[in-house]
Parts: C-alpha cells; structure tokens; sequence
C-alpha cells in the first residue's frame, strides 16, 4: 500500500497547517471521506457480482482494487488524526 | 441623451444657484444624504463580509422566507435599490429563482418606508445635526485603521452621520427658503396636483436614483410648510415608481432573468402607485384613522407622511400577493428566454461581478457550459452522439454500430463553442484574480480556469484524432478499426463516468471515485501498446498504421487524462478541511500503475473491506 507516500503528505500538509496556509482536518472530515469510499466498494462489489461480461468484470475488479486502498488508506488517516496529539492550551 | 445629460444638469443647479441661494443649502443637503448612503452602503458591505450574499442565498426557499428578508435587509442597509441590484445580480448568476427574487423586491418595498419613519419621527423632530458632527469625526478614524471590520464600522457611522447631516442641511435650506419663496402657492389642488406632484417625485427619484433622498426632500419641505400634504402624498407616490430606476439601469448588463426582475419591480410599483392614485381618498381616510389611533397628531403631516408611505405599500404587497405566479408566468411570456448561442457566455454578465458568491457560481456555471460544448464536439469528432452513448448498456457496441460520418468542421466549431468561451473564462477569472477577494475564493476561481483549460486541452487532443477516425472507423478494416474503436470506447467510457459523478448527489459523491478512471486510464494504455506490438508482429498492422495508432492513442489517452483532471478539481470538496483529505487520499501519478499489487482482488477477498467496519 502506498502508506509511505501518504505519510509524507500528510507531514507535507502538517507543515502547511503550521505555517496557517490551510484549515485543520477533524476526523469528522476523514470519517465523511471514508463514508463515502466504502459505499463505492459496497457498490462494485454487488455490480461484480452481477456482471457476466469477463471483460466488464476485469475492469470492475480493478477498479474495487483502487477503491480498497483508498479505504484502507483513508483508515490510516483516520488513525493517524485520532492518535495526534491534542495541542497545548495556550495560556 | 447621456452625453447632454450632465452639462443641463450642472446648468440647471448653476442656473437655480444663481436664482436663488438658498436652494444651495438644499442641493447640498441632498448630495451630502446620498453620500451617506453609500458610505453606508460600503461599511456594511466591508462589516458582512459576504454574510449579505450568503443570508440571500438561502432567504428565498418560499415566498413569505423571501419577503421577510426583503424588508429585513432593506431596513438595515436604508436603500431599497442596493438590496434590488444586489438580488438582480443574484438571479443573473443563477443562485436564487425569479419567484424567489421577485418576493425580495415586494419586501425591499416594505422595507424601504422604514425610512421613512426614520426621517419623520427622529430626524425633523431632534436636532440631529449635534450627532452627526462626532459621528463624522470618529467614524474617519475608524476608516483608516487597518482592520476591515473597524473601516466597515467607520464607513457605517460616517455614512449616518452625513444622512443626518444631509437632512440638517435640506431642512435649514427650506426654512430659510420660505421666507422668500413660498412655494405653497404653487400647490395644486385635485386630480391635476396629483398628477402633476406624482410626475415631479418620479423624475426626482430618476435623477437622485433614491426613493429614500426623495422621501427625505419631501419631509423637510413637508416640515417646512413648502408643501401641502396632498401634494406631499402624490410626490411620495411618484417616488415609489422612480426608484424602479436603479433596478432598470442594473438589469442592463443583467441576463434575461435580470431584465424579468426588473420588470416585475415596475409592475408592482406602477400597478402600487395607480392603485393608490384612485384610492388616494380612501387611503387619505385609513392613514388619518390610523394616526389617531396610534396618536400622531391631526396636523403632524410629516408622521402622517410616514404612514401613508407604509400603508400604500404593504397595500400594494398584499394586492399582488396572491398573483404572484401570474406575474412570474407573464414575465417569463414577456422577456423570453434567449435561445442559447453556445458560442457566446451565459453566466459571465457584468451584473455578477459585484460579489463573490455571484463570481464563483457564475464561472462554475460557464465552466460546465464550456464542459457541455467540449464533450459534443469531442463525441462528433468520434462520429458517436451523446444521447446514444448515455442511453445504452454497451457502449461498445453503440461505438461499432456508428460507422456514418458527422458532418463537422472541427476547426470552425473549436473557435466558435471552445475558445470563444475560454477567452471569456480567462478574461474573467484574470480580472476577478486582480480584485481583493478572499484568498479561498480566489484559489477556487484559479482552479476553475485551469479546469477550463485541461477541458481545452483535451478537445484539441481529440481534434487531433479525427483524420484517422475517420480513415479506420467508416468501415470495418480488421485489427486497425478495432484499435480505434477501442480508443472510441474508453473516451465515451470517460465521459459517462463523468456524467454520473455529475448526477451523483453531491452530499454521497467524492471526486475519488475519479482515481478508478485515472487508473484504469493507465491500464488501457499500456495494454493498447502491448496489443501494438503483438498486431505488428502478427503481421496484422501495418507499420504506417502502427505509426498512426501510437501518435494517436497519445492524443486520445492525453485527452481522458485531461478530462478526469478537469472533472477532479470542478468536483473536488468545497469545505477546505475535506478538499485536504481528498488530496491526501488521492493516488499519484506512480501509483495508478498498480494501486494494489501484493493481491490482485477478488470480489469475495473484499467483502470483509466493508463488513468489517
């Protein structure tokens, strides 16, 4: 899984956040993302179930691949804003 | 007309200065109250930040929703016309519906009599002059300090301290105006004055463009005994009908919708205006019984003013009310909607470049109307029709079934329906680029030019591939044909994927989907080579037609490219916290080759993906 990669956006983005370029992600905001991924795999997975066409089926299958890794990717994340470190209260 | 407009107008005030020096008193107190206004005006629109705009966007789910913001707006901003050219500006950019506007402007004419009330009960009544003069000098502090909501609250106060000062000045300028002149003499009695005096207030409202200015002239002179409150009452009614002015002028520039708003504001004031004409002793009856219930007194014409103003226009709301969809549906009979010249923009009107809710929309909207021209022209150039593509189960075989060519000038269609609108795109987003908006907004505006750019990238790619369409699609030749049909397919198949994140409900959709295209993009493209070399060394292609494929499969695979990179950034998520996660979840370009490579899926392998949540 391209975990690595993610992981260096994600700093790429921590550094953005720092600097105030950009607005802080919640896991509200992963969780709605990730909602919304795994209708997609839900989805693929019932019209592979359906498909005849072995051509249209490959194509289905690759596609479910692309959509697991975006999940498994978005469950990462998600794990990875849960676990952040809440920032100090300023005094 | 416009050229001599404004030598006869500063020949007139010179002429009336010289007539009389006390009319300068006048004129300024009336320049000085409109500068009020728009100094008024700018401090609110600094103090909102926008909140106006976005309140509009959601004040018009029903009619009662829109009336109310209609008065509610009016009555803080004092200007009936901002709130008209802003609604008008709306309509045009497609954000609020004609039903929905008209209701603003019915409010706006409620709202508007606030002002008068204003005027009457404070402003004639104390000496507002002592508070304007503070109110000047600490709002100019206010102006040049640094922080946009301390400019937009030293702009609010200045421009209520010159409406006060205005005021002062109109009612110091009748006072000593009647000593000279006694203008009641020059009152006219019956239907004539009424005539007349509507006539006068309506042209006074046209040249100031306030109904408000007019309202406040009226008041003071009203005050000042200059004149009778008949004639008062009529020069109030022409006020009403000239302030519709302001909403003709800024519809101009307006689409059609525009132009419908503002039809419907002169209807409902002229019809408000004439009802109230042959009312007027009737109506003289209610406000007189009205007035003593409230307890204004019997010879207080100015507070009697205030109540008529409100009486003939909530009238006027409650009698076309109930026609509304009458009018709605003569408006759209009226000003009919134009039959749409692809070649020329819809939404980017000069009546939407005030706001920035208008300027996002109205460019979103003329990039998918940019989008729409690409995809026909692009499905021409394939000789396969759209409908055909959309309605069908197999795309494949809607692609060997259009063998007839499509009569297309491609060159003339790419200048006429793509570039035309992307000039105008560019133009537009370059000069809004160049305005102080906020940062958010302007990265969306950038970002939709340069998806109307990977749009044009990808209709020139396409244009590139007609010759050989043409040459290998009309009929069967064996292994050539199917590998342009293939490439026929996968741009279809793009489109229709695009087409149905388009129709996808945008609270259930996410531009990722888009990542299984991107991915399988990368797939078919390898596999067309592979299928090259094979046919080559199967001796089925020939190598000039090898040539030819491989240039052309480049176009075509660039076009998809450019088509899902497009569709990716109109799509991508508005809120700025979700559009981060979006692009962090986004595979890159390394990736798409083989997104999951330890196993490739079986449907059953990925039940749990979901089953386990």
């Amino acid at each position: 899984m391209g975990l690595k990669k993610l992981a260096e956006k994600l700093a790429d983005y921590k550094e953005r956040l720092d600097l105030g370029q950009t607005q802080e992600i919640k896991p509200n905001h992963v969780e709605k993302v990730l909602k919304k991924l795994r209708s997609k795999v839900t989805e693929l997975e019932a019209d592979i179930s359906e498909e005849d066409d072995p051509d249209k089926k490959e194509r289905l299958i690759r596609k479910l691949s692309v959509a697991i890794e975006q999940v498994a990717r978005a469950e990462w994340l998600l794990n990875e804003i849960h676990t952040e470190p809440e920032p100090a209260p300023s005094s | 007309m416009t050229r001599f407009y404004l030598p006869v107008a500063i020949g007139v005030l010179f002429f009336t200065f010289w007539y009389n020096s006390d009319i300068q008193e006048i004129a300024a107190g009336v320049a000085i109250f409109l500068f009020g206004m728009l100094m008024l005006e700018d401090g609110f629109k600094l103090l909102g930040g926008g909140a106006l705009e976005r309140m509009l966007e959601k004040a018009t789910g029903s009619t009662i929703r829109s009336l109310m913001f209609g008065i509610l707006s009016t009555t803080v901003l004092q200007s009936s016309s901002l709130v008209s050219v802003i609604t008008i500006s709306f309509l045009s950019a497609g954000l609020i519906s004609l039903i929905g506007g008209v209701g603003i402007i019915f409010g706006a004419n409620i709202g508007t009599t606030t002002g008068a009330w204003l005027v009457a009960g404070l402003g004639l009544k104390v000496e507002i002059a002592a508070y304007a003069m503070p109110m000047i000098a600490v709002a100019i502090l206010l102006v040049f300090q640094k922080s946009k909501r301390l400019r937009g609250i030293g702009y609010a106060l200045g421009g209520l301290g010159f409406l006060f000062l205005g005021i002062h000045h109109m009612k110091v300028g009748f006072d000593a105006f009647k000593d000279e002149i006694d203008l009641l003499r020059y009152a006219l009695p019956g239907l004539l004055g009424l005539i007349v005096y509507c006539l006068i207030g309506m042209v006074a409202t046209v040249i100031m463009q306030s109904s408000h200015a007019t309202m406040v002239l009226i008041l003071t002179a009203l005050a000042a005994a200059q004149i009778s409150y008949e004639n008062a009452l009529a020069l109030a009614i022409g006020a009403n009908i000239g302030t519709t002015i302001t909403a003709i002028i800024g519809s101009l520039s307006a689409n059609f919708q525009g132009k419908r708003l503002a039809l419907a504001h002169l209807i409902f004031n002229v019809a408000t205006a004439a009802v109230a004409l042959v009312f007027i002793t009737p109506l003289r009856e209610v406000v007189d019984l009205i007035s003593a219930s409230v307890g204004i007194a019997d010879t207080d014409y100015a507070l009697k003013l205030a109540v008529f103003h409100t009486v003939f226009n909530v009238l006027g709301v409650a009698l076309m009310l109930p026609m509304l969809h009458r009018l709605i549906r003569f408006l759209e009979t009226r000003i009919a909607e134009p039959v749409p010249d692809v070649s020329q923009p819809r939404y980017l009107t000069e009546a939407v470049d005030a706001f920035p809710q208008t300027l996002e929309s109205a460019l979103r909207k003329e990039v998918m109307h940019l989008y729409d021209n690409a995809m026909e022209l692009i499905f021409h150039s394939l000789n396969l029709h759209q409908h055909e593509v959309y309605a069908s189960d197999s795309i494949e075989t809607v692609v060997r079934q259009s063998r007839a060519p499509y009569d297309l000038d491609i060159e003339e269609n790419y200048e006429r329906r793509i570039k035309s609108l992307y000039s105008a795109i560019i133009e537009f987003s370059t000069r809004v680029g160049e305005r102080s908006i906020d940062a958010d907004v302007a990265d969306r505006i950038y970002a939709l030019r340069d998806v109307a750019g990977d749009i044009v990238q990808a209709v020139k790619s396409a244009k590139h591939l007609r010759k050989n369409i043409l040459r290998y699609t009309l009929r069967t030749q064996g292994s050539v044909t199917e590998l342009y049909d293939s490439l026929r397919v996968e741009i279809a198949r793009i489109a229709v994927e695009i087409r149905k994140l388009e129709q996808e409900d945008p609270e259930e959709r996410t531009a990722l989907w888009l990542d299984h295209e991107r991915s399988q993009v990368e797939e078919d493209a390898r596999n067309a080579a592979r299928r090259v070399e094979a046919l080559i060394r199967k001796n089925q292609l020939t190598p000039n037609a090898a040539t030819s494929f491989l240039n052309d499969s480049d176009y075509a695979y660039g076009a998809m490219r450019k088509l899902i990179e497009a569709a990716r950034t109109y799509y991508i998520e508005r809120d700025p916290a979700i559009a981060e996660v979006e692009k962090l979840l986004s595979l890159d370009e390394d990736e798409l080759i083989d997104p999951h490579p330890a196993n490739a899926p079986s449907p059953e392998g990925h039940k749990s993906v979901v089953e386990n949540e």
